[in-house]
């Protein structure tokens, strides 16, 4: 029962997804709203789980002094910070969101800049043309590149007496070779997960579960 | 230096000036600007058109699916489509399916009613952050009051002026999305398969390349792409903002890298010769 | 009602699509069957999948620990799920060498199916010693926070192989340059295909789009997943050949999407 009892309730709620969204029968609308209403309660919950988990590492990293344990240190401080924060002064004024605001915003948008950075060393290492389909990726990068900003409206070539530029080049690329290839992709990606929701359903797969297949 | 190891370095790459280029190239245009010509695609002025097609009074939906990472490139267009609709006298429910998304959300809301002068619960309203998007994307297709009982400040939905008369996407003429993931995909696959809703979407510029598809075959009825987007957006409403300014900084860096990628290649090319010149003699 | 322009028992404009996942499952039930009659059914070689023995030995010939990250996607996400069998298999090879695996996340119920799918995996090699959860846990929910820890991990446990097997944003490229940057072996698998350059680049092995769910069918060989699989790669060739078949009717004039319920190219 401890294991079939997960997989029938898979069984009957899985099918009464995917019944729904063929039939307009009210009485399976109110249960598929209710299903919709019981997920967020769950995803709530599991956010309390979450904390829970983290405060338990970093607190056993801090008890037993492991090498830097000192950021585990800063990590449940910040955490009880902004949960005092809030919980005292509210989450429109006071603290909260001047953290939000000064900490937290700047801190998450550093992390993404570096991206640029690492795209600028990524792409000096690894874009090379040691090949025929590399130099045509190559190609094709470059052009992309540079037609998705405002120089590549100025840089291009003129053929019978019509200027095509970098930019109207880089629109071809991305509408025709690149559609096409994405096109392929989600075709694949989406078998895969219709197949993956029928073996759920079927209990086929039951990684869910958190015992193996 | 030997031309081999001058070749090998070149091959190889030093990050530390990599990245100081790349930080340099990045402040130059913004301090002092270039002025670069903005062309306007035809997916920005395919969004455009859409807002201009809503009539004044009636409420469209805009999802700040976004967090404080990604502002930089997505506030901008979430701003200018804010004004433009205001402009307008379009009513605006904002909603966010990410937890640090209400404070942007919040920040860019207030701006744009302030410089229009609009009033919260008649003009706008904002319901503020849901966990679990798949949930609240699919939920608000059968009642938006359903998924959001209250507002973000405690307000029930049902007493607010601006839903009366709206309470699924049926009855919505817009749905828009700020997006810096797979977020848009899920707006046309759930509300826009399900519920049949016209959804506009906002990208940073990498899942932009993705939203694609769904432009083509009408899914998606109009796309704004990363910071250039923005810009061409900007233009559109005739309100330069962050977005024109970023554009002088973007092009250099784009063409930095594409410079990086050249000498990086020269380098394999000549270690390449080198390598086969030393097989080749005795 | 879910769409009130509708009557009866049954939305008639969808009547594609339920014959379309009709067809799909009875193709899927197809081999299904025949897996379990125990016809061999043929796989091709993923080099990525191959290497998973030898980046786990890596690890154990250096001491250090490997580093799991099962992307950024809730547990009722493909590609999660897929990740999670996957990481069944490393437990496993990791188990068998005594060797540590680290796993942050960002979403606590996948936290907590791989707590399980980990001690089992440790279990059902004798290991059961050896499994500590305080290597399994949350992070945070904030993507790049999450991906500041995980380069965190990289750079103060020094581990020498990575997984990034599910589905990433943008911080693939902030993990796998970090990664690249410490000298790991690192194998990625992805069905976020804004992110497999990124990872191509910085990666040694990288598993793309469906790989990535074929990964723990041919880490395991079960029978009734190999099925499944090849169901899959069956309903593609259906769909392949819809495809060229509308080309060419597209070709002179007629618009078969219409009789599939679509409405033609705008």
């Amino acid at each position: 029962m401890k294991r079939t009892g997960p997989i029938l309730l898979g069984f009957v709620v899985g099918m009464l997804m995917l019944v729904q969204f063929f039939t307009p029968n009210p009485w399976i609308a109110a249960r598929y709203n209710n299903v919709l209403d019981w997920k967020q309660v769950v995803f709530g919950v599991t956010l309390i789980l979450g904390v829970l988990s983290l405060l338990l590492h970093h607190g056993r990293r801090i008890r037993r002094r492991v090498a830097g344990w000192s950021y585990s240190g800063v990590t449940v401080a910040g955490l009880i910070v902004m949960i005092l924060a809030g919980a005292v002064f509210g989450k429109e004024r006071g603290p909260y969101p001047w953290l939000f605001a000064y900490v937290q915003s700047p801190m998450q948008s550093t992390l993404f800049a570096l991206l640029a950075f690492y795209v600028a060393s990524a792409s000096y290492r690894a874009f090379r043309a040691r090949s025929l389909h590399a130099g045509l990726l190559l190609a094709a990068g470059v052009i992309v590149m540079l037609g998705r900003v405002p120089l590549g409206e100025m840089i291009g070539f003129t053929v019978a007496g019509r200027f095509y530029s970098l930019a109207t080049l880089s629109d071809l690329v991305l509408t025709v070779p690149n559609l096409a290839a994405k096109r392929g992709i989600m075709i694949g990606v989406g078998l895969g997960m219709t197949a993956t929701a029928i073996k759920i359903i079927l209990g086929i797969e039951r990684t869910y579960l958190g015992k193996g297949a | 230096m030997a031309r081999g190891a001058w070749s090998a370095r070149l091959a190889q790459g030093d990050r530390r000036i990599l990245f100081l280029a790349v930080a340099a190239t990045v402040a130059f245009p913004l301090l002092w600007p270039l002025n670069l010509p903005i062309r306007v695609s035809r997916e920005a002025r395919a969004f455009h058109a859409e807002i201009e097609g809503v009539e004044p009074g009636r409420v469209i939906l805009l999802s700040f699916d976004y967090e404080p990472d990604t502002m930089a490139e997505l506030d901008p267009m979430s701003l200018a489509v804010l004004r433009h609709a205001f402009r307008r006298g379009v009513r605006v429910l904002v909603m966010t399916t990410y937890a640090g998304g209400v404070g942007i959300a919040e920040r860019v809301l207030a701006q744009a009613a302030a410089e229009n002068g609009r009033t919260y619960g008649t003009d706008y309203a904002f319901l503020g952050y849901n966990p679990d998007f798949s949930a609240t994307i699919l939920r608000m297709g059968e009642s938006l009051r359903g998924a959001y009982p209250t507002d973000h400040y405690g307000h029930p939905t049902g007493e607010l002026s601006l839903l009366q008369g709206v309470d699924r996407y049926a009855d919505i003429p817009l749905v828009v999305t700020i997006s810096s993931s797979a977020l848009s995909e899920y707006w046309v696959i759930w509300a826009g398969g399900k519920y049949h809703a016209r959804i506009v979407a906002g990208n940073t510029a990498i899942q932009a390349v993705l939203i694609y598809p769904f432009l083509q075959t009408g899914q998606l009825a109009g796309m704004l792409g990363g910071l250039k987007g923005a810009a061409e957006y900007e233009r559109l409403i005739g309100r330069d903002g962050a977005g024109v300014r970023g554009m002088d900084a973007q092009s250099l860096a784009h063409f930095l890298i594409v410079l990086f990628i050249l000498l990086g290649n020269l380098g394999f090319l000549l270690q390449r010769r080198a390598a086969r010149a030393r097989e080749a003699s005795p | 009602m879910s769409d009130p322009a509708a009557a009866g028992w049954f939305q008639i404009e969808r009547l594609p699509a339920a014959i379309a996942t009709l067809l799909f499952a009875a193709v899927l039930f197809f081999f299904l069957r025949q897996a379990r009659r125990g016809r061999p059914l043929f796989i091709r070689r993923i080099a990525g999948l191959e290497a998973v023995e030898e980046a786990v030995g890596r690890a154990t010939e250096m001491g250090r620990p490997i580093l799991y990250c099962a992307g950024l996607d809730p547990m009722e996400e493909v590609a999660t799920v897929a990740s999670i069998n996957i990481l069944g298999q490393v437990a496993r090879k990791a188990g068998e060498y005594g060797t540590r695996l680290i796993m942050p996340n960002r979403d606590p119920i996948v936290m907590t199916v791989a707590q399980e799918v980990v001690r089992d995996a440790y279990a059902a090699v004798g290991r059961s010693d050896h499994y500590d959860s305080n290597d399994i846990y949350y992070t945070t929910q904030s993507q790049f926070g999450y991906a500041a820890a995980v380069c965190g991990v990289m750079l103060r446990e020094r581990t020498a192989t990575h997984f990034f097997i599910g589905h990433f944003y943008a911080e693939a490229l902030v993990l796998a340059e970090t990664g690249n940057s410490t000298g790991a072996i690192q194998i990625a698998g992805t069905d976020s295909d804004s992110q497999l350059p990124f990872f191509i680049c910085a990666c040694d092995y990288t598993l793309i789009g469906e790989e990535l769910y074929a990964g723990s069918v041919y880490l395991s060989r079960e029978p009734l997943l190999l099925g499944a699989l090849k169901g899959q790669d069956a309903a593609k060739a259906v769909i392949l050949a819809i495809l060229v078949l509308g080309s060419l009717l597209g070709l002179f004039g007629v618009e078969a999407g219409r009789w599939l319920g679509g409405g033609g190219a705008p």
